[in-house]
């Protein structure tokens, strides 16, 4: 099923923040993606690639563009809605959830589509040339170095992410198709920042750090050294694994909608939200929907204030407002406190 | 996952007013719009596109392209001729359009251009409608509208003002009608948005968090019961949507004969005149806004209430917009307000019609580190015209209490500048405050329109199709569809915003804090802001202090957020000169990694009185053999401004560093636009044309 040349998701050794912020994406694609922050070579492009190869297949429209689901109307394109309601079968194909990679000497028309050559000039006719948000709908659009990317493309990207819809006027184009991603973005805080309002707009953030422990680096080595000698070898020891990973991550897709959050912790959100002068409410709304997908994820029947406490690491700190010197660690004595007093 | 549903307007939580600035717009058109303002995640947006539902019917002729109203004057041309040979228009009635401007909207979009497609099969020169045309009649949606590209926000305001869409394009001569409600949302701390384009907007609406527990607990309810199945959550809303769809209309019915009594009319002439409005848009739309408010509670008269609520939509950011176009001078006074950067209203006024907000009467400008107060404001009392009320110098904050020798001080009063920039080996286009040009050195930057001029190989294959398409029946093909000349090559031009990069290197050492310096120094650092903000100029905030200098603000180019910075900025701590400079040489050269048009000048505020080393050796030695190095690299500018007080103890060293730099020099005092000779040009030339910046002068 899966193509044993990816590293496996679980093989990564340590990462756990990092891990959880793209599992939890990958059980509920509308937290609003995360972006990794941290040095070169900790293993986030790895961890990318080995999460949609460790994911199950996805059935598609064969010839679609877009990867419309053929089981759900009212996710289609539109070309797609009008093969159905002229009583068309769709062709049907699996295939695994793609990683489309976005560089950043991306242009624009590659981003959101534009008028297809081939077809203008062979037959004079206008067509839709789908782009880079096109193929990334129902899959993972990586962005690596998030933060050096143009600043117009950034601003299309966040608002097709925001929507799950991709709106083209341009070129003599006039057109609409849903580009519903997971976003992933990276970053190195050492070549510039995001601005905050490009920020907020990431669900979730985690800190990758350099590994420190000497024993984790060798694992670190070890594992990397035996893959590459033997990828299916080492795939065959990781597979059972995988499959668990796999499984949990299913059966907390179907759970999630249905695991409540109680009253009392939504207003503790709220009073921490407030508190820590948060700007806007996607602070909130992030929070109630990452605790319920870990709650889902541990197979739990309610979202808990260590569910709480723990997505708040991924949700919170990118939000904050920092006055000028203020220690750029986030306070978590504060948090517990808050969370203490408001439950 | 359905990817069009929209969250429905009635579920939205709160936000009464922006709620109801949007209904009046859709009771009445000629309110001409909102705009909506506000910080990041308050759903500015979502309140936005969910009035796309709630839009009320309009009678279209069947058919049109246009939107043509069928009992209209001004139909499109292709109404007209149906007119002409059929005698009459076939009606059907439906929805207003709502449309969605996306970011990277081209103007071939907009205005609409040659249908290629029919031109090359059929050989007819067909125009083909843009948004304009699909907006007619309906609501124009702009998001991010201060991000908007300057070309594209001229054609939209053209149309907005005239009500037409006049095309001359392509060998295609065209003219429709656009009328349309222009909604824009924007961050201001984003950056700002044009004088003109903000009186587009008839009303202005700030969108602000929630603060009850209770609310926004509802809003996260039910944001994830819509989130989780879309279609029954709108299901559940509908008959909420239909009540305010049928309130809408019946407001509509009632408007004509809503009565204004005349005392109510003069009150609306009065908060005009008193918020100092430039024109008569804003007397009008207050008078049409009251009486839009009527009609929506139902009433067929005007009671003042509705007049004072009316005064707060149509007056917030029109306010103080003398006539001529506001002094920029008076577009940042320090206000502790950023969501109004036009308003410099006498706060009486301001409380009269509207209950946002004011600060309080008399700032308290005093520090509490070690006892010491320092209560008197800082600006000479001939500084300039812009500073008469005290109150708006914002009060400082101590900040970290456990840090008693750090101490926070407060903004001193800002003063107009000399005029800084650089000319080095590019083009720098004198007096051109926006700073958007075209790019030809590459390919990159927004798509915005083509060209006939040739020079980068950037073929826009769009319009040259177009271009070639009127010509096809007489060319020879072989065997494609369309032949293309050599004559018909259309160029890309992208535009991207660029203009200067500020990268402000502060010291924030203790040495800062004797004798108020950091107070002055934070007046100069504003008035520098306040200057880059008027032409357009990207800005970014580094500081250093204790062992480490930091980046406060990466660039960016929102003014306000350096303000806010700027007031926060503690005091304290040695001196690590070296680690500052060369942070801020940091961000500009990987700044110019993502954008090397830009002309990047590095501005170094301190005293020189280097005291902490980042390597080996003597700090002083340190920073000297640094700033040489900086000096070097041709692509930087730099500029020194020196806060030494002059007396006995002076050492110069900020001059030392400037020559090293081959920076242009300034004393704190030499800044203030009015010393006009004191300006100094140290070490390689690199600056020229200093003078006084006229537009400031008084």
């Amino acid at each position: 099923m899966t193509q044993p040349l990816i590293y496996p998701f679980t093989a990564i050794v340590g990462q756990e923040k990092m891990k959880l912020g793209l599992v939890l994406n990958a059980i509920n694609p509308r937290l609003g993606g995360v972006l990794i922050r941290g040095e070169k070579g900790t293993a986030k492009s790895t961890a990318v690639r080995a999460l949609a190869a460790l994911l199950p297949e996805i059935e598609v429209v064969e010839d679609c563009p877009y990867s419309c689901d053929p089981h759900d109307y009212s996710s289609m394109c539109s070309t797609c809605r009008q093969r159905v309601d002229s009583g068309e079968v769709l062709p049907r194909a699996t295939r695994r959830m793609r990683v489309v990679d976005l560089p950043v000497s991306v242009t624009e028309d590659r981003v959101v589509g534009t008028l297809n050559l081939e077809e203008a000039i062979k037959k004079g006719e206008k067509r839709f040339e789908p782009g880079l948000l096109a193929t990334a709908n129902r899959g993972i659009l990586y962005v690596d170095e998030v933060n050096l990317l143009d600043d117009h493309i950034v601003d299309i990207l966040l608002d097709s992410a925001a929507m799950g819809v991709n709106t083209v006027e341009r070129e003599g184009i006039s057109f609409t198709h849903p580009a519903n991603f997971i976003l992933v973005g990276t970053m190195n805080p050492e070549e510039g920042e995001l601005r905050p309002q490009l920020l907020d707009r990431f669900g979730l953030m985690v800190q990758v750090e350099g590994m420190a422990d000497p024993v984790m680096r060798m694992e670190v080595v070890k594992r990397r050294l035996s893959f590459d000698d033997d990828p299916d070898g080492f795939y065959a020891q990781w597979e059972e694994e995988e499959h668990r990973v796999a499984d949990q991550i299913l059966k907390a897709r179907s759970l999630v909608p249905h695991v409540p959050i109680s009253e009392s912790l939504m207003y503790a959100i709220a009073r921490i939200a407030i508190e820590l002068g948060v700007d806007g409410h996607r602070a909130d709304i992030v929070m109630v929907k990452a605790a319920k997908t870990l709650a889902a994820l541990q197979g739990k029947d309610e979202a808990t204030i260590e569910d709480v406490r723990t997505v708040a690491e991924l949700v919170l700190p990118h939000r904050l407002r920092r006055r000028p010197f203020e220690d750029a660690s986030f306070d978590f004595s504060r948090l517990d406190e808050l969370l203490r007093v408001n439950v | 996952m359905a990817w069009d549903f929209v969250f429905p307007f009635s579920a939205i939580v709160g936000q009464e007013k922006v709620k109801l600035a949007l209904l009046l717009n859709a009771v009445n058109p000629r309110l001409s719009g909102v705009l909506l303002k506000g910080q990041k995640g308050t759903a500015k947006s979502s309140i936005a596109r969910s009035l796309s539902r709630l839009l009320p019917p309009i009678n279209v002729v069947d058919g049109c392209r246009f939107n043509c109203d069928p009992s209209a004057k001004d139909l499109c041309p292709e109404c007209e001729e149906r007119l002409a040979s059929e005698g009459a228009l076939p009606a059907v009635l439906r929805p207003a359009n709502f449309v969605d401007f996306p970011v990277s909207a081209t103007e071939d979009r907009v205005v609409g251009s040659l249908d290629l497609q029919a031109a090359i099969k059929q050989g007819r020169r067909y125009f083909e409608p843009g948004i304009l045309a699909k907006a007619h009649r309906g609501v124009l949606y702009i998001d991010e509208v201060n991000l908007l590209d300057d070309h594209l926000v001229d054609i939209i305001l053209d149309a907005a003002a005239s009500g037409e869409n006049v095309v001359e394009r392509e060998g295609v001569s065209f003219r429709h009608a656009a009328q349309f409600v222009l909604i824009g949302s924007m961050n201001p701390e984003e950056g700002d948005l044009r004088p003109q384009l903000v009186d587009r907007f008839g009303l202005c609406v700030n969108v602000e968090n929630l603060s009850d527990p209770d609310w926004r607990v509802e809003v996260m309810r039910r944001r994830e019961a819509f989130d989780s199945d879309p279609m029954s959550f709108c299901r559940d809303w509908e008959t909420a949507e239909a009540a305010i769809r049928e309130r809408i209309l019946n407001a509509r019915r009632l408007l004509p004969r809503v009565n204004m009594p005349a005392p109510l009319r003069r009150l609306a002439t009065d908060l005009c005149l008193q918020a100092n409005v430039a024109g008569l848009r804003g007397d009008i739309l207050l008078q049409s806004t009251a009486r839009t408010i009527a009609a929506w509670a139902g009433r067929a008269e005007v009671q003042a209430d509705d007049v004072y609520l009316a005064a707060e939509f149509v007056l917030v950011h029109r306010a103080g917009m003398t006539p001529p176009p506001p002094p920029p001078a008076e577009a940042e006074a320090p206000q502790d307000e950023p969501d109004k950067p036009y308003s410099d209203d006498p706060k009486a006024q301001s409380e009269q019609w509207s209950n946002r907000r004011t600060l309080p009467p008399t700032s308290q400008n005093h520090v509490q580190d070690d006892g010491q107060k320092r209560q008197e404001p800082v600006g000479d009392p001939d500084s300039s015209p812009q500073t008469e009320t005290p109150s708006e110098t914002p009060a400082s904050s101590p900040i970290n209490a456990k840090d008693g020798r750090q101490s926070t001080f407060e903004v001193g009063t800002p003063f107009p500048v000399q005029r800084i920039y650089a000319r080095k080996d590019r083009v720098y286009r004198k007096g051109s405050g926006r700073r958007s040009r075209t790019r030809t050195s590459n390919k990159q930057g927004r798509y915005v329109r083509a060209t006939m001029e040739r020079k980068n190989h950037d073929l826009a294959l769009d319009a040259t199709i177009r271009a070639a398409a009127p010509y096809q029946k007489a060319r020879e093909k072989k065997g494609l569809a369309i032949s293309i000349q050599e004559s018909d090559l259309r160029e890309k031009v992208r535009e991207k915003r660029v203009g200067n990069l500020l990268v402000f290197v502060v010291d924030a050492s203790g040495s800062m804090g004797a004798e108020r310096r950091m107070v002055e120094t934070k007046g100069a650092i504003l008035s520098l802001l306040l200057d880059a903000y008027q032409k357009r100029d990207r800005v970014g905030l580094v500081a250093f202090r204790g062992k480490e200098a930091k980046v406060l603000l990466p660039p960016t180019n929102s003014v306000e957020l350096a303000q806010k910075l700027l007031k926060d900025l503690p005091t304290g701590g040695r001196t690590p000169l070296a680690a500052g400079l060369i942070k801020g040489y940091d961000v500009i050269s990987q700044y110019l990694k993502k954008d090397c048009d830009i002309t990047p000048i590095l501005i170094l505020i301190s005293d020189g009185n280097a005291n902490v080393s980042c390597g080996e050796g003597p700090p002083l030695q340190e920073v000297m053999k640094i700033a040489q190095r900086l000096g070097e690299d041709s692509r930087v500018n730099y500029l020194v401004i020196d806060v030494e007080k002059k007396g006995l103890l002076s050492f110069g060293l900020s001059r030392e560093i400037a020559a090293r730099l081959g920076a242009l020099y300034f004393s704190l005092e030499d800044l203030r636009a009015e010393n006009l000779v004191a300006s100094v040009q140290l070490g390689r030339s690199v600056f020229h044309d200093i003078s006084a910046y006229g537009g400031m002068n008084n």
